[in-house]
């Protein structure tokens, strides 16, 4: 017995030396299908470095809040966090450069050529890599291919060409206009007050060839040309037309019962919400989406980009497990074996894979969507930015007053702020 | 008795006392004088939630930008409008259903206990119940209102209906609570009194103006009061209804002190705005105790 006893010992004592570490990690990340699919590897990624990993999921709109709150140039809680492109100038001053993560003895550092290079750029902010892009979090645009079908006929003989997924926003009226007709809604905004909005107004700027901060050596200018901004929105209020009722409180959940309830042809979708469009038992129109990248305004094709980074804190204690958890989780491997319980992959050759395309036409969505994304404003004190452009953007829409006067406002508050922050 | 108690703590001296009393003091410390000492602190600092050095002293430049924000007066206004019709109207149907059970009628104590639902129900579970009953396309009230050529209407998203919308949702959660508190202090009433009236020949609504509001104001000054306190932090179910939209036309105080704090980062602004906020609280609080404290004397 007492034989059996030492053997047992010697045997867990080899186990746990051959382990290549003895480490704990605290993982902050935000919460949904991706991350949530991440728990899935966490076992065999434990049993392989040795390294137990504390993983903590909030809600996307609290994650920098709870990261400013637990991160500090001094401390930190934890050794890796998710961070949102945009808020990347902002935490910035308490994130490990990309290029300063330890070495690791496990998993090596991705192909960074495999790395979408438009995700790739979400991570970089004045020069540095400051991050893992994980995500390739971007507008994709879902079209209906059954309501295409069922009215191709119908809609060529009244508009002259054939009905298909809007390859331009006009295009997009006519169709709306069209299938108002029938009962159908052309698409359905985002018109929420949250970061949302924001993206919609950045969106349909970009598409009609405008930006609204712009930021170089000089420092930040605001940019938005008054002209092109009031066309925009004088576009979308003609598109709101056609959206489904309560077109002015929309976020995530009523554009989502919308669309899958099949009363809309045509909008768009950030990939981690896809899956429950594609599950039967959630959605009336599994199967019957087409994704793409946006239809093209005036001055072209514009996908709003929202990827996620992870970084090392400067201050995190145990860095090189951390730089082990991010590289496992942007394993070709890891990617393989996750993707089926619903992670979406920043790198190329897994978005392109026919394996998964079959079940997840969407990635061909993200894919190409990715040639065309845009960014919105870069700035330390971007969430004020946000809701200056959100609170305007929303305030002319909803014809509280004119685009004219909106614009005028958002360009004036926006310099406000950036003299009160001495830019 | 009295005499006796003075004696032993003559005898003793004050330190048991205090040293029972102890705990408790830690905990008040803890937990509520603390927390409002630091924010006082913070409010003299240039603290961001991006913590990259320690806090600067600033003296008043915070309390200076935040009574030159307009945004935080609308707030202001917005919070004060809040309380002046959503508790009035509390306490009125909080008053009238008091009266109602005030006689006994069949299943009367079911239907006083099924009234008292709403107060349980979280703020949040509230506020999204109300979001989805006022959802254009599916949500309850919302086809009621079309049913009576009222619709489709997004009245989450229209400045003039948000507000009221945010005030009813008050008003429906609330009203059981000062019909609690009412009926309590009904019911507790010297019969003697009404009585009294009754052979007298008051008719009902005389009993009720001349005998019963005299005789509950204090206990409607605590409701009242109670009331203030918790309508001064009124958050979540504002939060996920309106989101302080739409154009800020539900931003009421706390709304506007979280946005600034956990949205913008400016923790030690947001404390100065807070400092008003408890400075509106305890002057509200003070000038109805004292009303209160008049009207028994009277």
């Amino acid at each position: 017995m007492k034989r059996l006893l030492v053997l047992c010992l010697a045997l867990m004592s080899v186990l746990l030396l051959s382990a290549a570490y003895k480490a704990t990690i605290n993982v902050l990340l935000w919460d949904d299908a991706l991350t949530q699919a991440l728990k899935a590897g966490l076992p065999d990624f434990e049993k392989q470095t040795g390294i137990k990993v504390n993983l903590e999921l909030v809600p996307s709109g609290t994650l920098l809040q709870k990261t400013l709150m637990s991160i500090t140039a001094q401390s930190a809680d934890y050794d890796l966090v998710a961070v949102d492109e945009p808020n990347i100038p902002m935490v910035g001053p308490l994130l490990l450069p990309f290029d300063q993560w330890p070495e690791t003895k496990v998993y090596s550092k991705p192909d960074m050529n495999d790395i979408m290079p438009l995700a790739f750029a979400a991570g970089q902010w004045r020069g540095a890599f400051l991050g893992l892009p994980v995500n390739a979090n971007i507008y994709v645009w879902l079209t209906r291919k059954d309501i295409i079908e069922k009215y191709k006929d119908e809609f060529k003989a009244e508009y002259g060409y054939e009905m298909r997924v809007p390859q331009t926003l006009n295009e997009l009226l006519d169709m709306s206009k069209f299938l108002s007709k029938k009962g159908i809604y052309g698409w359905a905004p985002f018109t929420k007050p949250t970061e949302g909005a924001t993206c919609e107004a950045i969106w349909m700027f970009e598409s009609f060839g405008t930006k609204v901060l712009k930021v170089d050596e000089t420092g930040y200018r605001v940019v938005l040309d008054k002209g092109k901004a009031v066309q925009a929105i004088n576009f979308y209020k003609e598109l709101l037309k056609y959206a489904p009722e309560g077109a002015l409180d929309m976020g995530h959940a009523e554009r989502m019962a919308a669309f899958s309830s099949g009363k809309v042809f045509s909008m768009f979708n950030w990939p981690a919400l896809i899956p429950d469009l594609e599950n039967p038992e959630k959605s009336l129109v599994y199967g019957k989406i087409e994704y793409t990248e946006p239809p093209a305004g005036p001055a072209g094709k514009a996908a709003i980009r929202g990827a996620w980074i992870v970084a090392i804190p400067k201050a995190a204690k145990e860095k090189q497990a951390a730089a082990e958890f991010a590289y496992w989780w942007m394993s070709i491997e890891t990617g393989k074996k996750l993707i089926p319980k619903g992670l979406t992959p920043a790198r190329e050759s897994l978005l392109k894979d026919p394996e998964f395309l079959k079940d997840r036409p969407w990635f061909a969505g993200i894919y190409r969507s990715l040639q065309y994304a845009v960014e919105r404003p870069r700035f330390e004190h971007y969430p004020e930015v946000s809701n200056i452009i959100r609170t305007h953007w929303l305030n002319a829409i909803s014809n509280r007053v004119t685009p004219e006067e909106a614009v005028n406002r958002m360009v004036e508050e926006i310099n406000e702020l950036l003299k009160k922050y001495g830019y | 008795m009295s005499f006796s108690r003075n004696t032993a703590i003559k005898k003793r001296g004050l330190g048991p006392l205090f040293l029972f009393v102890f705990p408790a003091l830690v905990v008040i410390f803890a937990v509520s004088i603390y927390p409002v000492i630091f924010s006082l602190y913070l409010s003299f600092t240039d603290r961001t939630l991006l913590y990259l050095r320690a806090p600067r002293f600033v003296g008043f430049s915070n309390y200076s930008n935040v009574v030159s924000d307009k945004l935080f007066w609308h707030s202001l206004k917005l919070q004060l409008s809040f309380m002046v019709f959503a508790i009035p109207l509390e306490l009125f149907i909080g008053f009238l259903g008091a009266l109602l059970f005030l006689k006994d009628f069949p299943l009367c104590r079911l239907l006083r206990s099924l009234l008292m639902l709403p107060v349980f129900i979280l703020p949040v579970v509230s506020g999204l119940t109300w979001r989805l009953m006022l959802q254009p396309g599916y949500g309850l009230l919302a086809s009621f209102f079309n049913s009576v050529s009222l619709g489709p209407k997004a009245w989450l998203a229209d400045t003039k209906y948000a507000f009221v919308t945010v005030v009813l949702q008050d008003v429906w959660r609330m009203w059981p609570f000062m019909f609690m508190i009412i009926y309590a202090g009904l019911s507790s009433l010297p019969s003697e009194y009404l009585e009294a009236a009754q052979i007298d020949g008051a008719k009902f609504w005389q009993r009720v103006f001349h005998i019963i509001v005299p005789l509950l104001r204090p206990v409607m000054t605590m409701a009242v009061l109670l009331r203030m306190i918790d309508a001064l932090r009124i958050f979540s179910e504002v939060y996920v209804m309106t989101y302080g939209g739409p154009a800020n036309a539900t931003l009421l105080l706390p709304l506007y002190i979280h946005k600034q704090a956990f949205e913008f980062g400016k923790v030690a602004y947001a404390s100065a705005a807070s400092v008003f906020l408890l400075a509106v609280s305890l002057a509200l609080s003070f000038y109805l105790v004292r009303a209160s404290f008049r009207g028994e004397v009277s």
